[in-house]
């Protein structure tokens, strides 16, 4: 991994193990690499590498077995669930190969979802969740529902979503794994420009070889292991 | 489809479970029907025996009637020899304790009796008819429950009273209203103790109460009344060899009854006199049907005929000079040839102010022709007093003490009077002035006896005496044109006889058994009552199966978009999951009619247990019926099957790609047309209910604001489920409860099992605040004795069971009752309705058959002018009668037609009529009378019968004499402590002592609703139990909605999770989904409940609303839901959420 100024997450000698009913599996083992501020990061290796379970322990979704992850000089799992929680809410943000977005509310309104999650003025959420919509596209659609969308605009407000907390790091997983070539490439442009106008930290775990090299750098992974960087 | 049966099992075992509980409480509903049915049936042939007819009569006739009924008959064959029995009712008294019992049945039986019953049932009882060594009193034969009431043992004395039987009405002059004259007691000896069935249960009333019978030997209590080798009722059972009767039978009995009846048996008797013969009654008077048919006789026969109607003057006079007690005949003196005046001319045609005096009379006073002669004498007033009036006439002539005006005949033998050497020596029933009586009159008795000293015309007679008894005290019949008079009397007789119909004078032969069982078929229909009660259940457990088996197609929308991708037509898809449906609803249902079983069978229990209060027998048991089965089950499945078929009809409404995805059917774009139409539709015809109910004046109408509610409560939820559709917006409200607010609107995500939720838990609390607010509060005792109220102002109740002739407002009438000084001072101070009762059947919820023949009571005037209680509705016509509906009673609605009041409950539930309806029912004439409902009580104290004026109830059944029934109100500054007023009691212990003898019962006004609200309490406590069953199943499927919504929406909430909500966050947002929902449903159910027993709450006497009970079980209901849903949010979210977010 290339050297960076300020370094914004530090990953060292992480394991994750999931304990089975016979015995354990070693789904990563000893991983470490580091990344600055707005420098984006393919993570590629076959299904079962470990590469989503590396990305859920980066957002701080599930914690390593040993090894530390540290987050803007920051050691996350230090933190109580409360505080950890609103970290996640107010350092990282998430796009997921499916955009899971909420049915019930409009697009607007879930863009806003993650504002919701902690006390706090809102004042210009509203503003941001519009602003970001217009910039991936669907500034004409702010009322309209999930269901009334295509998989690639939904996929577009998962991303407007993830960023409408400024996150300093910004996540996806497969954000393109459900969408045909074109939409795809719109999706992965999207990212690009949004992620250099934030200036924030992106990592991406994907199988497209296209994608992953447009990104600065890229982690390959093979049973667990870095066998790539 | 066996493989996707096993792979779902869950969810199909729930679906199974859900059919079998609608199953089992649909068809353990329908067997309770069965049950109350066959188990008053049971009861009816266990207390008639092998009684198929029977004929009860006012008045007794000779004992040997019975038999020759089957010999006039022509189906003879067909039935075993009549069983004649002496029937009253009367008081058994422990003559030890004196510990008393009232309404006892003292049946005069004998041998032929016992052979109506089994041998079992009568075994050892052969012997009651003789008295055992060393026993001093006649045997009385006890049934257990007397013997329990009185607490007495076998060779224990016993005293019955009863009335002593009367020819003569104690309403007439000649009526003897003495206690001695009206009480008989006799003295007895317990020679067994029958048990409470069979013949120990024996009653022609149909009523599931067991009676008190007290059985003595038919000889003894004939020679008791003094009516030797008579009785006054006859019991026929169809023959061994016969056991299906024809339907002509009772026809036959009919017909030859009217056959075999003589003349003794009316009552009647055809004296001979010189040169005509009499129609004389033993009543002294004439019934009008007897007069009707003898004068039609007389005229179609061509045969003359005098009507003859003596009545007793206290004195005669002119000027200053009196005759004493005399008699005056009416007749007409034109129909009279032999009257002749002391010239020997014929007496001519008296005008209504003329009269004649005879010879020894006229000079007696000294009167001249032309002179006014003064005629004083009693009447009988309302409340049984003697009052005197006087009548003034112009001598017209003075007749000969010879031929007619020297007959004897004319006045009527009248024993105590008649037989009588001197006049000073009678034994009349009214006060005589010995004084006033000379040595002249005592001469004028030894030589004429009663002989009329006065006549006036046929229609001043009529004018001044006539009353209800008859207008005639004799018919006299001239020979023919024959001049036969032995042939004209034969000819009169046979053919009086057959004119006169037997229903005319009370004989009437009942088809006692097929009556019990037709009643037998219950007031009320218990499978419907029960289909009723357990109808939120049977929805619950329907809406549940609907639910899970939705749930369990949701979940399989995956399997439905690769059929469908792979060929498969949506409607083959359908049936599949319908075939699934059938089969699991078919499993179910066997399971349910099993499970109906032991449900109908709990019930019952609960019937004769907790709910004992509601039926009043512990004798139901189960009756299993087929049929009901059947049905049952059949019904239930096709209920289940249409859930189903609802569920699987929504399958084509996703695309496959959603389908494939998981996806299931979302509701947004757009709503039906249906859901509006709903909403409004509903919500104006309940406005238009609510709005008719005030405009109409019909604001305490129960049914119209129970649908108005009930429309009400099916609006607000479509307006609901319309709510629910609109596109959220909650951006520009505050961030305050932010969560919360999301969890409301995520309310919205599933908006049919939202609203299916909404359903279910607000037609719950429906149920509950609409039974809740309509129980009845035993504390309402200051409520309860207003004069508006159910009780009418007064303190106490009573009846008793010999009739009372004396007023006991009146100081004479409590002296001639025997009431001590002191006794008669409290009762002097207290105010007290005599109401006369025409004995039948209990009208109330207390009495689970069908009553074919109610009690009746007449209202006397005064009663009806004080006015009182509390009207559920009244049709009025004057402004009297809306002021006071009572009034209503001296209606005319129109000919044959007489207007009637009855409580509310009794007329709707077990009469099944309504307000302005007629019920059918014979007066003593046999002729059908109308009663018209011009007015229905609020839950009043007269439950048990209906009630018309006392001058309709003397018109119509002449032969009730006295009073049996008694409103009774203390001194008004005792009523208005009552709670803390031992008055009532002090007054109902000094009735009850000094009137023992007359059977009088008093009680506590209170107590006597408390016990007909204790009946309607038992069904609302039976209706919410099984209301709290069926919110129990919709809190079930409400936390199965929610389990399979926080399932659905993993994903959903572990995006939630990873953009930092914590678990408490989602935990907090889904319980305010939930708890929103069950908000707005108990805040929509309660609300429509509240509208629905508007009429209950707004009513003045009714308002009691156990408010704080209603909100514990809200709240509890609230609580309940709500921790349902934190259970079903807690195991949801035990589960890992984030591997749903992995992409490999």
């Amino acid at each position: 991994m290339a050297s960076v100024d300020s370094t914004s997450l530090k990953v060292s000698e992480v394991y994750k193990n999931f304990d089975r009913e016979s015995h354990t599996v070693e789904v990563l083992r000893g991983i470490s690499f580091e990344i600055g501020e707005g420098q984006s990061l393919a993570i590629t290796g076959p299904s079962g590498s470990g590469k989503s379970t590396l990305l859920h322990l980066i957002g701080t979704l599930d914690k390593p077995s040993s090894g530390t992850i540290e987050i803007n000089d920051n050691d996350p799992f230090a933190l109580p669930e409360p505080q950890l929680a609103k970290f996640r809410n107010q350092v990282i943000g998430f796009v997921f190969q499916d955009h899971h977005l909420l049915p019930q509310y409009s697009v607007l309104e879930n863009v806003l979802i993650p504002t919701m999650a902690f006390k706090r003025n809102n004042g210009d959420a509203e503003e941001r969740a519009k602003a970001l919509l217009e910039s991936v596209g669907l500034a004409h659609r702010l009322s309209h529902r999930p269901a009334e969308l295509s998989g690639g605009e939904c996929q577009r407000v998962a991303v407007a979503r993830a960023l409408i907390n400024r996150p300093s790091l910004l996540l996806c997983d497969e954000p393109t794994g459900n969408l045909d070539r074109s939409t795809a490439e719109t999706v992965a442009s999207l990212l690009f420009e949004l992620h250099e106008v934030e200036q924030n930290v992106l990592i991406v775990v994907t199988h497209s070889l296209d994608l992953a090299v447009r990104l600065g750098h890229r982690l390959e992974l093979e049973e667990g292991i870095c066998v790539k960087v | 489809m066996r493989q996707s049966l096993i792979h779902f099992w869950r969810i199909h075992l729930a679906v199974l479970l859900g059919t079998a509980v609608a199953t089992s409480v649909l068809t353990g509903a329908l067997l309770v029907g069965d049950s109350v049915r066959g188990s008053l049936r049971d009861l009816t042939l266990d207390r008639l025996g092998r009684i198929d007819y029977a004929l009860v009569s006012d008045q007794f006739f000779r004992e040997t009637l019975a038999s020759d009924i089957l010999r006039a008959s022509d189906t003879a064959e067909q039935f075993e020899d009549p069983v004649p029995a002496i029937l009253l009712s009367g008081t058994a008294t422990n003559a030890s304790t004196r510990a008393r019992a009232s309404r006892v049945q003292i049946q005069g039986i004998d041998e032929r009796f016992l052979k109506l019953w089994t041998s079992a049932e009568t075994a050892n009882l052969g012997g009651f008819t003789t008295k055992q060594p060393g026993q001093s009193f006649p045997s009385v034969i006890i049934n257990q429950s007397l013997q329990k009431e009185l607490n007495v043992q076998v060779g224990a004395p016993l005293l019955i009273s009863f009335e002593r039987r009367s020819d003569i009405h104690r309403e007439f002059l000649l009526g003897r209203r003495d206690s001695s004259d009206v009480v008989q007691t006799l003295r007895l000896t317990i020679v067994k103790i029958i048990p409470d069935r069979g013949l120990g249960r024996f009653s022609l009333d149909s009523s599931q109460s067991l009676p008190l019978i007290a059985y003595v030997h038919l000889p003894i209590l004939q020679k008791a009344i003094e009516n030797r080798e008579r009785v006054n009722a006859f019991f026929v059972s169809r023959s061994y060899h016969s056991p299906n009767l024809t339907t002509d039978a009772l026809k036959s009995l009919q017909i030859g009854l009217h056959q075999a009846l003589n003349l003794e048996d009316l009552g009647l008797t055809l004296r001979k006199g010189k040169g005509y013969f009499s129609l004389e009654s033993k009543q002294f008077l004439l019934k009008p049907s007897v007069i009707a048919a003898a004068k039609a006789v007389a005229a179609d026969r061509q045969m003359p005929f005098l009507p003859i109607l003596t009545y007793l003057a206290n004195t005669i006079a002119a000027d200053e000079r009196r005759i004493p007690y005399s008699t005056i005949s009416a007749l007409n003196p034109e129909r009279a040839t032999s009257l002749q005046l002391t010239d020997g001319s014929p007496a001519p045609a008296l005008a209504e102010d003329e009269i004649f005096i005879n010879e020894w009379a006229a000079a007696d006073l000294a009167a001249m022709v032309g002179d006014q002669i003064k005629v004083s004498y009693y009447v009988m007033g309302p409340r049984e007093e003697l009052i005197t009036q006087n009548a003034k006439f112009r001598l017209k002539g003075i007749l000969a003490l010879d031929g007619l005006a020297a007959d004897r005949g004319l006045t009527p033998t009248f024993p105590g009077v008649h037989d009588a050497d001197d006049m000073s020596d009678w034994n009349a029933p009214f006060p005589i002035d010995l004084n006033a009586i000379r040595s002249k009159d005592e001469i004028y008795w030894d030589l004429f006896r009663a002989t009329p000293k006065a006549f006036v015309s046929e229609e001043t007679g009529q004018r001044l005496w006539r009353s209800r008894f008859g207008s005639l005290t004799a018919v006299w019949i001239f020979p023919d044109s024959s001049g036969d008079i032995e042939r004209t009397k034969e000819y009169f007789q046979k053919g009086l006889l057959e004119e006169i119909r037997p229903e005319q004078v009370g004989f009437v032969i009942q088809p006692v058994k097929a009556q019990g069982l037709q009643a037998a078929s219950g007031a009320t229909d218990f499978s419907m009552l029960f289909i009723g009660f357990s109808l939120f259940l049977i929805v619950s457990a329907v809406l549940l199966v609907g639910l899970l088996f939705r749930l369990g197609v949701e979940g399989r929308t995956g399997e439905i978009g690769l059929l469908m991708s792979s060929g498969y037509t949506i409607s083959t898809i359908r049936w599949r999951f319908i075939k699934e449906g059938c089969l699991l609803a078919g499993i179910g249902g066997v399971v349910g009619t099993g499970g109906a079983v032991v449900y109908a069978w709990l019930l019952m229990v609960g019937l004769r247990t907790w709910w004992l209060a509601a039926v009043g027998t512990p004798y139901l048991v189960l009756h299993i019926n087929l049929l009901s089965l059947g049905l049952g089950y059949f019904i239930a499945i096709a209920v289940v099957l249409l859930s189903i078929g609802w569920t699987v009809r929504k399958l084509g409404k996703s695309s496959v790609r959603a389908l494939i995805a998981g996806d299931t059917i979302l509701e947004y774009k757009t709503f039906g047309h249906f859901t509006p139409i709903l909403a409004y539709t509903s919500l104006g015809l309940a406005a238009s209910l609510m709005i008719f109910a005030f405009i109409s004046g019909k604001t305490s109408s129960a049914p119209l604001f129970f649908g108005g509610g009930a429309l009400l409560l099916a609006a607000v939820l479509a307006f609901f489920s319309m709510w629910l559709r609109i596109p959220p917006n909650f951006l520009s409200r505050s961030q305050r409860m932010r969560t919360l607010r999301m969890g409301v609107r995520d309310s919205g995500r599933r908006k049919g099992r939202s609203i299916l939720c909404a359903a279910l838990v607000g037609c719950a609390c429906f149920v509950i605040v609409a039974t809740g607010a309509n129980r009845h509060s035993g504390t309402e005792h200051g409520m309860l004795l207003r004069k508006e109220s159910g009780t009418g102002g007064f303190a106490l109740t009573a009846e008793s069971d010999v009739p009372l002739h004396h007023n006991l407002n009146s100081e004479s009438g409590r002296f001639e009752l025997g009431f001590s000084e002191a006794d008669a001072t409290i009762l002097g101070q207290t105010q007290i309705f005599q109401l006369r009762l025409l004995p039948g059947e209990d009208v109330s919820c207390l009495n689970l058959y069908q009553p074919q023949k109610p009690r009746i009571l007449g209202v006397p005037a005064e009663l009806i002018e004080r006015g009182g209680f509390q009207f559920q509705a009244a049709q009025t016509t004057t402004p009297e009668e809306s002021a006071n509906p009572w009034n209503a009673l001296e209606g005319d609605p129109e000919s044959g037609v007489i207007p009637a009041i009855g409580d509310y409950n009794s007329v709707l539930w077990i009469l099944h009529l309504g307000l302005g309806e007629n019920l059918v029912v014979q007066n003593e004439f046999g002729e059908a009378l109308t009663l018209r409902l011009v007015g229905l009580l609020r839950s009043s104290i007269f439950q048990s019968e209906l009630l018309i004026s006392d001058d309709n109830f003397k018109k119509h059944f002449p032969s009730q004499s006295g009073h049996s029934y008694f409103l009774i109100q203390p001194p008004s500054e005792e009523v208005a402590g009552i709670e803390g007023s031992e008055k009532p009691a002090e007054i109902a212990q000094i009735l009850e002592y000094t009137l023992s003898d007359y059977g009088f019962d008093a009680t506590s006004t209170i107590e006597k609703l408390a016990n007909y609200r204790a009946v309607e309490n038992t069904y609302l406590s039976t209706f919410q139990t099984l209301g709290g069953l069926g919110l129990l199943l919709g809190t079930l499927g409400l936390g199965v909605v929610l389990l399979r919504n926080v399932i659905e929406r993993r994903g959903e909430l572990a995006t939630l999770r990873a953009f930092g909500f914590r678990r408490s966050t989602l935990s907090l947002m889904l319980l305010a989904e939930n708890g929103f929902l069950l908000a707005v449903s108990i805040l929509i159910g309660s609300l429509s409940a509240m509208v629905a027993v508007a009429p209950h709450i707004i009513s003045p006497a009714g308002s009691y609303v156990p408010w704080l009970s209603l909100a514990i079980t809200l709240i509890a209901v609230f609580l309940v839901g709500i921790g349902a849903s934190a259970v079903s949010v807690y195991f949801a979210l035990r589960t890992r959420l984030l591997p749903v977010l992995k992409a490999e």
